[in-house]
């Protein structure tokens, strides 16, 4: 896991020079306690090499930024900024979406901390939007980044997945995408993986025909309804079905 | 086959002796500190950790991303009950997890912190708290009887 020594040293070097990443936002924005800058604001950020030397202190006590801005202890709620989305995202560089991925992760550290502090002491967490908002902006990197490790992989080699597979049957005559495990002995010496039957025997046959049908029948009532719904909207609504089709 | 909604295991690359060590960028594992239920020394901080990190995870996990000096670390894996019933009579789990005694290096201390201190009222919730506390005399006054009957009510008598 040695969570990437490499990043860390990056992030060292940077902070040499502009002493602004690592740093907290909540840092930066020293006069307004209030505010968190875990959110949206962060995109308004400019880009590290035009800002001049800004002296922000990392905090030096990494433990406390399992814990809130003092100032927003006791508080009912705290204000905090809309999720990240996934358009702001594509905008922004890898490296920089690697650092917001670690401030989120603390961020959310942070958050848990708190939930199970107020569970402790049975009192409302407050503002636990926040949580959702963190964990949102967090699937919301990893989809960019996925997409971004399509785009090279398709470039590069051609293929889209990043693990082989094939589709296959299983025992009920299901076909499925199978993708290809990691095993250190050869298929025919792996016990448990011959334990798994990737064939149906002729029985199956029925079920499998019968679980077709159920699919087409239900497809079949769901586009009937549809087709009900328009044409009901389209006897009282007259007027609006006239104007869609001269557009 | 069943699409689920549930996050999908992470697969890891196979290791065997003498193979490169797992490096992961952006680790998805959580860690929140929690209130010791039992008093601990001074040096040692209680963490509940995801279930798949190991004691060198967290040492470098606290030590890379939140700059802490780690002496030592122990972890255990605390079961969740699963013998309280809801209103269906089924059985409900609570979630297992693990918890991480950590010891921290450079002679440091740590005292979990008071995250609810008692904050002044503002002006708004002072005048919601009189207007509260007038209408329960107002009721209270209204409850008791007539004083130039002593107090007996109505029902009985002329």
């Amino acid at each position: 896991m040695a969570a990437a020594g490499a990043v860390s040293a990056l992030c060292r070097r940077f902070t040499g020079v502009l002493r602004l990443s690592g740093a907290r936002p909540g840092s930066v924005a020293a006069g307004l306690p209030g505010l968190n800058l875990f959110h949206k604001n962060l995109a308004k950020v400019e880009p590290l090499h035009q800002l001049k030397l800004l002296h922000t202190t990392l905090s030096r006590k990494g433990l406390e930024e399992f814990f809130d801005d003092p100032g927003n202890w006791g508080e009912k709620t705290v204000k905090s900024g809309d999720a990240w989305n996934i358009k702001q995202l594509r905008g922004k560089s890898s490296e920089d979406l690697h650092k917001l991925w670690y401030v989120l992760l603390k961020e959310k550290n942070m958050l848990l901390t708190l939930e199970q502090e107020s569970k402790r002491q049975i009192r409302p967490m407050p503002s636990p939007e926040r949580l959702e908002k963190v964990e949102k902006s967090m699937e919301n990197i990893d989809l960019v980044v996925k997409e971004r490790e399509i785009a090279l992989r398709l470039l590069q080699t051609g293929h889209e997945k990043p693990v082989p597979g094939e589709w296959r049957h299983d025992f009920l005559g299901r076909t499925y995408w199978y993708t290809y495990k990691e095993w250190p002995i050869p298929w025919y010496l792996n016990k448990r993986y011959k334990k798994k039957r990737f064939y149906y025997l002729p029985h199956v046959e029925r079920f499998i025909r019968l679980r077709l049908e159920k699919f087409l029948c239900k497809r079949a009532r769901g586009q009937n309804l549809e087709r009900k719904k328009q044409k009901l909207l389209k006897r009282k609504f007259p007027q609006l079905a006239v104007k869609s089709q001269s557009q | 086959m069943a699409a689920g909604a549930r996050k999908a295991k992470a697969v890891y690359p196979l290791f065997q002796l003498g193979g490169p060590q797992l490096r992961i960028f952006r680790p998805n594992f959580f860690m929140l500190a929690v209130r010791p239920g039992v008093p601990q020394p001074e040096d040692t901080v209680q963490f509940r950790v995801s279930m798949e990190m190991t004691k060198v995870d967290i040492k470098n996990y606290l030590e890379k991303i939140y700059n802490v000096p780690v002496a030592a670390v122990r972890t255990r894996i605390q079961y969740g009950a699963n013998n309280k019933r809801n209103h269906k009579n089924q059985r409900e789990k609570k979630p297992d997890y693990k918890v991480a005694y950590v010891q921290l290096g450079q002679g440091q201390t740590f005292q979990f912190p008071n995250l609810f201190p008692e904050k002044e009222q503002d002006t708004e919730t002072h005048s919601f708290e009189d207007f509260k506390n007038k209408y329960m005399e107002r009721e209270k006054q209204r409850q008791k009887g007539d004083p130039r009957r002593d107090g007996v009510p109505d029902w009985f008598g002329l």
